[in-house]
């Protein structure tokens, strides 16, 4: 079995599960976002049911709207505060209190290796990032709610394996926007809809934060789950955050994959996405120069520490262009601690960028920092279908932390391998690549 | 089985096809979009609107029983009111393949569907009479003579379909809860 497929068969009390098999498996853990309580709460009242079947296993957290911009938000933000109270919910984050589901639990031990969880958001796939399985359920999270479980059917799953190592000034953004362009051109073979993407290869250069990123865009292109084999030091941050016992899974040498394929990275330039969506990613120096409004380092896919501090790297010591606004968006409370703790806010502040409390940020339907008709954007978001930031007919782009940082500091899209670049982290080396070890911690 | 309003659930559509072809998106190609960003989930908000773009005028001319056959990917995206429709006007529905989202939308709101039936849009034609068993997983095309084996409703998925849909199945399970704490 592949390891995904050990964690289901483990969640069910089976030996063993096989692609296309309806399961219900038992979550170590079920996890709901602000946006979805109302909406669950209100479906469950409707059906009379008033209590949960494991409310201890529930996490609610805040993260897409963590200001409240208006007075809906703040009704809904009474909702949650109404819910997790009659649920009787066993660790609520409200406002402030954690940040980003996608990402704190992660950081803190919640989420480790080898587990299974439900979610109702998609981006749970962040959880292969260190070698667990977290599954979308949307509003049918109300049934693992009510009952404990749900059916899932046991997914496919793609295994990709990467050779060689990023050069410096190309990170794991500009790594997954290129994998997803090369599966939308047919370069790969692979169809993502409900499939698993286990990633294999030279992965011990990927850290936490890395793999989070390398999660993303095969999420946004349908993949249901990702999955890392938990290396060394992902291993070794997860026994010093356990907040449980854990047991790390790996693939069988002989698991069966529906399609495998192999690509070198070695010589991979900086990747930026066109607007439309992140498959639409080409190298950097074909959109060189264009001027820029609007930039945002944050969201679930590039929002931990490590991925913060690479951009301040770039923005130590220097100011963003005049006319551009930078939004820095932590992916969770201690991350944003961390920042205060190192300098590395001062870094940020100095530059000229505006932070926002952990969370979605933008990323959320630009309930906080939208964009103006024909203005310019460069982010870190998850996705750039047309309107995501507001106005439709706004231009907006992904990027690494990196280029988005070098191009705020720019006022247009640069390319970071050209940018200046001072890494303040203690001893971190400056202009040199994060390594695994300095990352992970 | 019946549904929650007593009527007895059946397995077995038989009525008129209607074949539609690869790539159907469920805005535009099954449901306006308006019917889809206006977040309607009545039945009867919906029903006049099923392929209101591609087939005006469907949703009169249907009966209980008939079957739409798609190709491939029909009903890209996680969008429910389409099948909402389906389901209240007693349709099924037979796919050459869907995007998973779109079939476990389908499956939740009750609707008697199979995908992964390569080939089936060669089949039939609109207009044919064909016989759907979802439970045994037969096709008939009674107009060409002609019979196929595709894939069964899974037998995870049979009660909610049988019951409506999840809600139904829900509310079914929660009397039940209290049924036993009572007993």
């Amino acid at each position: 079995m592949t390891g995904a497929e050990k964690i289901i068969a483990r969640a069910c009390g089976l030996a063993a599960v096989a692609p296309g098999d309806i399961v219900f498996p038992v979550p170590d853990m079920v996890m709901i976002h602000d946006n979805m309580v109302p909406g669950v709460k209100r479906a469950l009242d409707e059906l009379g049911i008033d209590r949960l079947a494991a409310p201890e296993k529930v996490v609610m957290v805040t993260d897409h709207e963590v200001l409240y911009g208006s007075a809906r938000a703040a009704q809904y933000g009474s909702l949650n505060r109404g819910a997790a109270r009659a649920w009787k919910v066993g660790r609520f984050f409200d406002v402030g209190r954690g940040g980003h589901g996608h990402v704190f639990p992660m950081e803190r031990g919640m989420v480790l290796p080898g587990m299974f969880y439900f979610d109702n958001d998609r981006h749970c796939t962040n959880a292969g990032a260190i070698g667990a399985v977290g599954f979308r359920m949307g509003m049918e999270i109300a049934r693992v709610l009510a009952t404990g479980t749900n059916w899932i059917m046991v997914p496919k799953t793609l295994k990709l394996t990467l050779r060689g190592r990023l050069a410096p000034g190309v990170f794991a953004r500009d790594l997954g926007a290129h994998v997803g362009a090369r599966i939308a051109r047919g370069a790969l073979p692979f169809n993502l809809d409900y499939r698993v993407l286990e990633y294999a290869g030279d992965l011990d250069q990927f850290d936490l934060a890395a793999r989070v990123g390398l999660c993303s865009a095969p999420t946004e292109m349908g993949a249901y789950g990702v999955f890392f084999p938990p290396s060394e030091a992902i291993l070794a941050h997860a026994r010093r955050v356990a907040q449980q016992p854990f047991e790390p899974v790996f693939s069988d040498p002989d698991a069966a994959y529906e399609a495998q394929a192999e690509i070198d990275i070695a010589a991979l330039e900086p990747q930026v996405s066109l607007p439309g969506g992140v498959q639409n990613a080409v190298p950097v120096s074909e959109v060189a120069g264009t001027a820029v409004d609007h930039a945002f380092i944050g969201s679930c896919a590039s929002g931990m520490y490590e991925d913060i501090a690479i951009a301040a790297s770039y923005l130590a010591g220097r100011r963003i262009a005049d006319g551009v606004r930078l939004f820095v968006v932590p992916g969770s409370e201690d991350t944003t601690r961390r920042l205060v703790a190192d300098g590395l806010m001062q870094v940020l502040l100095d530059a000229g960028a505006v932070l926002l409390p952990a969370g979605c940020g933008p990323c959320n339907d630009a309930v906080v920092g939208p964009i103006d008709s024909g203005e310019v954007s460069i982010s870190t978001a998850t996705n750039n279908p047309a309107g995501r930031f507001g106005a439709r007919d706004a231009r907006l782009f992904l990027g690494s932390p990196a280029t988005v940082a070098a191009s705020a500091v720019a006022g247009r899209i640069v390319d970071p391998r050209s940018a200046p670049r001072t890494d303040r982290r203690a001893g971190a080396a400056p202009a040199a690549p994060p390594t695994s070890k300095e990352t992970v911690q | 089985m019946s549904l929650p309003d007593g009527t007895p659930f059946s397995w077995t559509r038989r009525g008129r096809c209607t074949r539609l072809g690869h790539d159907v998106p469920h805005m535009g190609g099954v449901v306006p979009a308006r019917v889809v960003s206006e977040m309607r989930y009545d039945p009867k908000d919906i029903v006049p609107f099923l392929f209101a773009e591609t087939d005006p005028g469907f949703h009169e001319r249907c009966r209980p029983g008939d079957v739409i056959v798609t190709g491939r990917n029909f009903g890209m995206g996680p969008k429910m009111q389409g099948y909402i429709a389906m389901q209240a006007l007693g349709l099924g529905l037979v796919c050459e393949s869907m995007p998973f989202l779109a079939y476990r939308e389908a499956v939740g709101l009750g609707l008697p569907v199979l995908t992964d039936c390569p080939g089936i849009s060669d089949a039939c034609a609109t207009g044919d009479e064909v016989e759907v068993d979802f439970l045994a997983g037969r096709f008939v095309n009674h107009t060409r003579g002609t019979e196929r084996a595709v894939p069964a409703v899974p037998a995870g998925l049979r009660e909610i379909i049988a019951l409506g849909g999840t809600g139904n199945w829900l509310r079914r399970w929660w009397q039940r809860q209290g049924a036993a704490e009572r007993a």
